[in-house]
């Protein structure tokens, strides 16, 4: 196999990728000692923003699969007016800055007569936790529709059919078929948009703000404690991240990658 | 008992097109045609799966255009089984019962029945992943049988399975018309299941339903020369045999067919037009069917004459324009035509 010279130069430069991935990894890991990273991790700062981290991510994701499965579906299955736009404005923030869509998100949430609205109802977004929550959301949600969509596309609508003769309505029939039969894109789509969440920053600096043990995320901790020269907890909510970005991954490669498909 | 009225569906790739239809009660019906021809619309228009763009479906005399599939009494079977893999194979045989709130026993003593009677009860707890594509279809009939419908859907019912597992099944779907009587539709494109199985057969190309009649109207007398392509066989005939010494007599109308084939009770015969010999003269032969008779037709076909004999059942002989014009062959002329037991198919 390795025996031609672009054989050898193709494999050398993977390596050298492998090389520089994992030098960053080493680089924050060797920053620190054990003992000074758990310190750091009990310290009530990194508690409070592990905390807040998870259960802003965990919100946001059960909100990304809530509004994705129908919508994806939607996509998946039904051809109606206007879908090719719909469907690629659904696909914006995938390449939009976090930044821009956080600008978006505070001009909405902080200017408009709706956030006003919504404020008089108590779902104050910006600068506060809320707001964490909707920009993980907002940033997120292009990612679960599309792995979504491409799990219920992989799926015939026959076995819909097949439980629609059999006595279900259109929506017990996708409960009881197709939705089952999703389990591992959903698996998979749940943990990279968790992933993601937890390590979302530019969306969620511009709305909640960067705000210590308010609005304090482990992304936003580690760059307000890298602003002003604790490494050490830096360094601690940097290993967290990782360990959680090493674990998702591991999940998600464990689920198949992609999904499988009946 | 079915009654489909001008029903036309655009679905872009597959349409249907001024569908008008009468299926009786416990009638089998085939549906056959080429790939593509809406065969699948319009059993999934009947199931209600899609909503006709115009024209009406009604089921023993209800209008049922806008009822949904769960309410219609329908059940269907596709082609590559569509088995619920996330479900055992009981579990998949007893969906419907489930949907249908039946007790819990009631719904096993059912699945057992009917995993019993289509051979599947060594599989119940067993998930559809690892079967074979004969036992997934045997399921797959089980899960639509068992909640007792009005009219059992079947598209392409054997086309995925081999040729062994399509025969037996074939015979399977026989047996379960008689014993339970469903109004069947079944579509296909393969005009031996159509002639084995069809009361009735429905032609369609292009989205159209060009041709309804029995197997022997449909196949004797296409009203077109695209059912006459399609179809593209001739001496086609339905009869009942006797297996003697590893030789079948089938008996066909009037006339003893002798076949190297071994199948006993109602079968389909086809013998090939260029496989029957013709001549003026008795002809002392090894070959077991002989028979005499009068020309009634003779069809030119470019280089190939087909001549219609009458035998009492119709044959058809194709023969080169050559040894057509050397025997001075005619309407009118008496013959006799011979074939091998080797060359009469039994299906």
């Amino acid at each position: 196999m390795l025996n031609s010279k672009f054989g050898i130069l193709t494999v050398s430069i993977a390596l050298l990728l492998t090389i520089f991935i994992l030098s960053l990894v080493a680089c924050i890991l060797t920053h620190t000692s054990p003992h000074i990273l758990l310190t750091s991790i009990a310290s009530q700062e990194i508690g409070f923003a592990i905390k807040l981290s998870l259960l802003t991510s965990a919100i946001s994701t059960l909100m990304c699969i809530a509004v994705s499965i129908p919508a994806s579906y939607a996509l998946a299955r039904y051809n109606f007016f206007g879908k090719t736009l719909l469907s690629t404005i659904l696909d914006l923030p995938l390449a939009l800055p976090p930044l821009v869509a956080g600008v978006g998100l505070l001009l909405l949430f902080g200017t408009t007569s709706f956030g006003a609205w919504l404020s008089d109802f108590g779902l104050k977004f910006v600068f506060t936790p809320l707001g964490i929550i909707i920009a993980q959301f907002a940033v997120n949600i292009s990612f679960m529709l599309r792995i979504m969509r491409s799990t219920f596309e992989g799926i015939s609508p026959r076995y819909e059919n097949v439980a629609q003769t059999l006595g279900c309505t259109p929506m017990q029939a996708f409960l009881q078929t197709t939705l089952p039969m999703s389990k591992n894109g959903l698996m998979a789509g749940g943990i990279i948009t968790w992933s993601k969440g937890i390590g979302e920053f530019g969306a969620a600096l511009m709305v909640a703000g960067a705000t210590r043990m308010k609005t304090e995320t482990l992304p936003i901790s580690l760059y307000l404690n890298m602003s002003c020269g604790d490494l050490d907890l830096a360094m601690a909510a940097a290993v967290i991240l990782i360990i959680i970005s090493f674990v998702s991954l591991y999940i998600f490669e464990r689920r198949g990658g992609v999904t499988r498909l009946y | 008992m079915i009654r489909i009225e001008h029903v036309s569906k655009d679905l872009g790739e597959f349409k249907l097109d001024d569908a008008t239809l009468h299926i009786d009660e416990g009638e089998y019906f085939i549906i056959l045609g080429p790939t593509g021809a809406g065969k699948t619309i319009l059993i999934e228009t009947i199931a209600g799966i899609y909503r006709p763009d115009s024209g009406e479906v009604f089921l023993n005399g209800a209008d049922v255009t806008n009822i949904l599939p769960k309410d219609r009494q329908i059940s269907m079977v596709y082609q590559d089984y569509m088995l619920f893999p996330h479900l055992t194979v009981a579990g998949n045989i007893g969906f419907g019962l489930r949907q249908k709130k039946v007790g819990r026993s009631e719904t096993r003593a059912k699945v057992d029945e009917i995993a019993d009677l289509l051979g599947v009860s060594h599989l119940l707890l067993r998930y559809p992943g690892t079967l074979s594509g004969g036992e997934k279809q045997r399921i797959a009939i089980a899960r639509a049988v068992v909640t007792e419908p009005a009219v059992l859907l079947l598209d392409e019912p054997l086309s995925a399975l081999d040729s062994r597992t399509t025969e037996r099944l074939r015979a399977e779907l026989a047996r379960i018309h008689k014993l339970t009587g469903t109004t069947t539709i079944h579509v296909t494109h393969s005009f031996e299941e159509a002639f084995a199985l069809g009361d009735r057969i429905a032609v369609m190309c292009g989205g159209r339903i060009i041709q309804v009649g029995t197997p022997d109207e449909v196949f004797r007398r296409p009203n077109s020369k695209f059912i006459a392509d399609f179809v593209g066989v001739e001496n086609l005939f339905r009869g009942r045999s006797v297996v003697h010494d590893d030789i079948s007599e089938v008996r066909v109308d009037g006339i003893l067919v002798v076949s190297s084939t071994v199948a006993s009770g109602d079968v389909s015969v086809s013998i090939r037009p260029e496989d029957i010999l013709i001549s003026k003269r008795e002809i002392e032969t090894s070959a077991r069917n002989s028979f005499s008779g009068e020309i009634t037709e003779v069809k030119d076909m470019g280089g190939i004459i087909r001549v219609v004999v009458d035998v009492g059942v119709p044959f058809v002989v194709a023969l080169t324009k050559r040894s057509y014009e050397d025997m001075e062959l005619a309407p009118g002329t008496r013959v006799c035509i011979v074939f091998k037991a080797s060359a009469t198919h039994l299906f």
